[in-house]
Parts: structure tokens; sequence; C-alpha cells
């Protein structure tokens, strides 16, 4: 038995090894040299550069300082961005994976087309829906004004209206794996349940909330823990659409980090952020999981 | 005494030659051409290259997203000797202390290239890079639609605002020039040549204090404005990176534009029955200024004496005036920062003739470490200008000064740490 436990240990131990080279080791690093007053100037001798102790993190919380100013706005960006487009994107993946649990014509196929915008790299996606928003030749705008709902074109690229255009362009990105998820869930219900309800009088409302979201639960606690983190780590989309400088509305967390540390070169601010970045999203995980499991044990 | 001249002169080459030959280097440099022209014409030179030296050279193309990539060549020692540097990274990166002092007299000497590229290679007067090859921006006007207007391409900013009144009036809101807006890396290059003209500056002369926020940076924040807002320039290009600005010129959509060398090429491909000419970027109250860029060749030097011996024979061929002149006019479509290299019968015509004036009075940006924070710092707040203008808050006394103020101080903070 003591020999077993070994041999597993021993096959276990290459993936481990593994993984504190390519994480534990990087992550530990990053934590270090967020103490650091890490720069462009002492980079080849890292080692020596200067402690600065919490500098990094008090000036991240500090609306006085320039980075806390955008750090707690980027904060609030984000917040924004994440709610309305995990759940507006859940309810659209809600919607289709039930409609497409109904059997019809072709519905391998429309499974396999929803499928696109999910499979479309970042920089294609976004610089296709960079094109749809331009203001003079945007054809959303060009739509907007046609059907008189605008009377002069939008600008959607720059100002106030930067996060709805971000928000827009990643449901559309976002809501088909959420579908495909679902979609595994729903065939998952034995039919029999909806059956069985349906003699003994359950309305159509009853059916869903009683069994089809009972049945699911599983399936969205693990849909919105990765849509969370995902959401909050949001780069690429922000970028492409609107280039390396997001401007104030669109400026969120990982733009900011990345500013900080490979544009101005302050090594120790950026990791710093992304510290307290990598902490928050500890800390909802942690909340998320043990709040699911005290429903699951009620 | 001559014998013995050539003599050690034919002693010092063989040495060299016997030295580095049968070394391999590895060359990054960014796409500044299509890749595959790029890579056959690197092929070719690197073979012609070997064949005369015996050093081998393996090009790479890097991104211009790939700053981190070069530094952490410079910092591990793994990865290209020689890489190619943007104007303002090129002393950011030596900061580091990871780049090759120059002998800039091993490279032909300082008066071969254009001053303020050959200031972007210094660090504290010492350099650390060889110019490479040069751009500045110069005014693009569409004759056929001057003509029309019945006006002449305008000597002043201020006389810009008037023909371009008179451009609209004949061809409609937003055609008189086409401008980039918060989508464009580069945008700080259009407000700069404003605020030069104006009598202002970036910094103070010992570079220890931004000074961006005086009277000429805020005229030029507010010139830069007017131009979408007196309709002279589309409310579109408030988004626009600068290809569009470009494209909205070269497409016969707008009348003028501030556009580079590059340019020359992508209209005769793009749009070759243009009509247009070029002249000087306007004058302002104290004349005319225009911005220096274009790219420098660096040499890491956490490498064996062999290969920085031989990275350094390489950047000599790369500069020597008929392979460059080779390289910008066929391939990157920039100047050559070596002056020799404008002999080439393919520089003289007006049009270049204009860059090249041009470029000899243009302005290079402090060469200090910190100028890329500087230049994201400043770039972040013009961003912010404009996004006030587009969200209707633009206040033409209060919007670009407060800004600028707040750019300054940040800017201070920065060149105090």
């Amino acid at each position: 038995m003591k020999n077993v436990r070994l041999l597993g240990y021993i096959f276990i131990l290459p993936a481990v090894l593994a993984m504190i080279m390519v994480h534990i080791i990087p992550m530990g690093w990053g934590i270090l040299i967020s103490f650091k007053d890490l720069t462009i100037r002492n980079i080849r001798n890292w080692q020596e550069a200067p402690w600065c102790g919490l500098k990094n993190y008090i000036k991240a919380f500090n609306p006085v300082t320039t980075v806390g100013q955008r750090f707690l706005r980027s904060l609030q960006n984000i917040l924004v961005y994440g709610v309305v487009t995990i759940s507006v994107g859940f309810f659209i993946a809600l919607g289709v994976a039930l409609l497409l649990n109904k059997p019809f014509v072709g519905r391998t196929l429309v499974r396999g087309i929803i499928l696109i915008p999910y499979i479309t790299p970042d920089s294609v996606a976004y610089n296709f829906w960079r094109f749809i928003f331009q203001s003079r030749i945007g054809i959303l705008n060009e739509m907007l004004l046609r059907i008189g709902i605008i009377q002069e074109p939008i600008m959607w690229l720059v100002g106030r209206n930067t996060i709805w255009a971000v928000i827009i362009a990643s449901i559309w990105k976002g809501w088909p794996l959420t579908s495909l998820m679902l979609l595994a869930g729903l065939q998952t219900i034995p039919m029999e349940l909806y059956e069985a309800a349906k003699i003994d009088g359950a309305s159509a409302w009853q059916c869903f909330k009683y069994i089809t979201l009972s049945y699911l639960k599983p399936v969205i606690k693990t849909i919105m823990i990765m849509n969370i983190l995902w959401n909050f780590h949001a780069y690429n989309q922000f970028v492409v659409l609107f280039g390396e400088n997001v401007g104030i509305h669109a400026e969120v967390p990982n733009t900011l980090i990345m500013r900080e540390a490979f544009e101005n070169y302050n090594y120790g601010q950026g990791s710093a952020l992304s510290v307290i970045l990598m902490l928050m999203m500890l800390t909802i995980t942690i909340v998320y999981l043990y709040v699911f499991r005290a429903q699951r044990d009620e | 005494m001559k014998k013995r001249l050539i003599l050690l002169t034919v002693i010092f080459a063989l040495t060299i030659f016997s030295v580095v030959s049968g070394t391999e280097i590895l060359f990054w440099a960014m796409g500044n051409a299509p890749a595959a022209l790029h890579n056959e014409w690197m092929q070719q030179k690197a073979a012609e290259f070997e064949a005369k030296t015996g050093i081998k050279v393996v090009f790479e193309e890097i991104g211009w997203g790939d700053g981190p990539r070069i530094m952490n060549a410079i910092i591990t020692g793994e990865g290209a000797h020689v890489f190619q540097l943007g104007t303002t990274w090129n002393p950011e990166y030596a900061a580091t202390d990871g780049l090759v002092e120059i002998d800039i007299d091993e490279f032909g000497g300082a008066d071969k290239f254009f001053a303020a590229n050959l200031e972007s290679t210094t660090l504290n007067g010492k350099y650390y890079g060889v110019p490479w090859f040069a751009e500045t921006r110069i005014l693009f006007y569409n004759t056929e639609m001057f003509e029309a207007a019945g006006v002449r391409p305008p000597q002043t900013y201020e006389q810009l605002l008037e023909v371009g009144q008179k451009l609209i009036d004949v061809h409609g809101t937003g055609r008189a020039i086409a401008t980039a807006g918060t989508g464009a890396w580069d945008l700080i290059h259009n407000w700069a040549i404003i605020l030069w003209a104006h009598g202002g500056d970036m910094l103070n002369a010992d570079n220890t204090q931004a000074i961006f926020n005086s009277a000429a940076g805020v005229k030029a924040m507010n010139y830069w404005v007017s131009l979408v807002d007196k309709g002279l320039a589309s409310k579109a290009c408030a988004e626009y990176n600068q290809p569009q600005a470009d494209a909205a010129f070269i497409s016969g959509e707008t009348a003028m534009a501030f556009m580079g060398p590059w340019n020359i090429a992508d209209i005769a491909h793009d749009n070759p029955g243009l009509k247009y000419a070029v002249v000087e970027p306007p004058a302002g109250p104290a004349g005319r200024a225009a911005f220096s860029g274009g790219s420098n060749l660096a040499i890491r030097n956490n490498a064996s004496k062999e290969e920085i011996e031989a990275a350094k024979e390489w950047v000599k061929f790369l500069t020597s005036d008929e392979v460059l002149a080779d390289y910008t006019k066929n391939l990157s479509m920039m100047l050559p920062a070596n002056k020799e290299a404008l002999n080439d019968p393919y520089y003289d015509t007006e049009t270049w003739r204009t860059f090249i004036k041009t470029l000899g009075y243009a302005t290079a940006y402090p060469p200090i470490p910190e100028w890329g924070a500087i230049e994201g710092i400043i770039q972040t707040n013009f961003g912010n200008v404009l996004t006030d203008y587009v969200d209707g808050r633009f206040n033409v006394i209060t919007s670009s000064k407060s800004y600028l103020d707040a750019a300054v101080a940040e800017v201070n903070a920065v060149l105090n740490q």
C-alpha cells in the first residue's frame, strides 16, 4: 500500500515540478518585486532594487496619487463591465440553450454556427467590432440612423460610450460558450421529470423553476465563477477596440497594469496592482464557493 | 610611412576578420516592410555579409509590441545581439546599462547622421545606438481640391485655418484635413510640432522639469481640437488612428493630412491617380518645427567579445550608404538616417527634398530614460482632452490647461523619482 502511494507521488512529480516552475516561482517573484522599487534603471540587477515596503500597495488605493485614481476608476469600470456583460450574456445564452434543446431540423448545424463568435480569435473579432463601431462609416451608426433611432452619428470609440461598446462586443463574443455549457446541462435532465410534473399539473414556469433551474445549478455555478474571473481579467477586447490608450471610461485593471509595468517600466507598481487583482479574484472565488456550498448543505 | 599605415590597416582588418569570422549573431527588426519581401532582402544581405566577413547573421522579425522581449534579452542575455529600437526607446534601454556604448567615429562620425536622430541614440552624452532610418511628418495636400477651392498651401498655422475654411466651403464639412485621434499611438507627435512652432517645449533645459503646460502647450492642444470643432476635420477624427487619417487623405476624401514618407508608397499603391503635393509643416510664431522619428540599431552588451564585434560589423554594413539606401527606398520607405545615403538619385524629387529639408530642422524628444512614461502620460491626457470634446464637456479656457497641468504634475513626479 505504501509503495503504491509512493508510486503515485512519483507519477505526479513531473507535473508538480512543472507547476512550480511555471506558476509558483513566477508568482512568487511577482509578489516579491511588488515590495520593491523596481524600474528600468535597476531591472538588470533586480535583486539590488531597493525595498519599498507597502508603498506600491498604498499608492494603488490612494485617490490622491495618479495611479490610485486610475486604479480605483478601473475597478469601477470593470465592475460595470463585468456585471452587465455576465448577466446579459447569461440570459441570452440561457434563451438560446433552451431553444436548441428542442428538436428541429438542422439543430446540429445551428449548434455549430453559434460557436463562431467564440472560436474567432480576439484580435479578429474585436477588430471586426472596431469597424462596426466607427462613427463615420461603421454599420451600427448607419443602421441606427436609417431606422431613425439617432439623428447624428454616435462616437462609440471615444468618450463615455466606450464602456458600452466593449460590453456589446464582449457579450457577442462570450455568450456562445455559456450557451453550449448550459445546453450540455439541459441534456442531462431526465425527460420523465417534466412528464411527471405535467401529470401533476405543474405550469411551464414551475417546470422551469423547479426542474430546469435546479438541475442547471451546478453548471450555472461553474459558468458564473469562470465568467467572473475571465471578465475581471479582460484585456484584449479593450486594447483591440480602443488602442493602447483606452481612455478614462474604459480603463480596466489589466490595461493599467500593462501600462504601469511595460510602458512606464514601474515593474514594482505593476506587480503590486497584479497582486491586488489576484487577491480580489481569490476573495470573490472563496466567497462564491462558500455561499454555494452553504446553499448545497441546506 | 604610408606603406606602414596600409600594412597596419590590413593587419587590423585581418585581426577583426579572424576574431569574428565564424561567429553567429541574431538580429531582430520590426516589420518595416511586407514580411516576405523583408525576409528575402535580409537573407540576401546576410549572405552578402557572410561572404564578406564570415559572420553569420540570423534575422528574425519582431513586432512593435515586443519591447518587453528586447528587455528580456538585455536582462537575460538570451536573444538578439543587434536589435532595432524606435528613436524614443533608445535612451530607455540604454538606462538599463545593457547596451554597448558606441564610438560613433567607428560608424562614420557624428556629422554623417541627421542631428536629431543621432541625439536619440544618446544617454548622458554617450552614444548607445547607431541611427538607421529616419522619418518626419509634413503636410500633404490634394492639388485638385485646392485648385477647386482657389487656395494655396498654408505656410502658417493661422493660414491653415483660413485655407481649411475655404476648402470646407467648397468641399463640405470635415473635408479640409484628416487628423489622428485617440486611436493613434503617435498622437503626441501632432501636438508636439504645434507646441514647438509656438515657442513651447516639453522639458526645461536640463530635463528636470516639465514645461509643456505653458501658453504654447495649451494653444497647441486647443488648435488640434479646433480643427474638429471648426468642422475642418470630421468629428470622427477624434477616434482615428494615424492610418485612418492617412487613408482619408489617400482616398481623396480630405484635402490635407500630416503624413510620413511611407505614405508616398501607400498613395502609389492605393490611389495612384491622386494629385497631391507636399509642403513643410506650417510655421507658428516661433517658426517651423517638425518631429524627428525613425529607428536606431543597438547592440546588447551581455554577449561575448566576438559577438559584440560581429554585431558592430553588421551595424556598419546595414548603415553603409548603398545598403541603407537600398533598404529605405525599397523596403522601409523611410529616409536613411545616414545623410550620405541620400545621394541616391531616388531621393532627388520635390517630395523627398521637402522631407529632407524638414528633417534637417526636426526635433528629437529629450533623450532621457523616462521618456516612454512621459509620452504615455501626455498621450493619455491628450486623449482626455479629445474625450471631453466628444462628451461635450470641452472648455477652451479650462480643459486643455487642466489636463496639461495634471500631466505636468505626473511627469514631474516621474522625473523626480
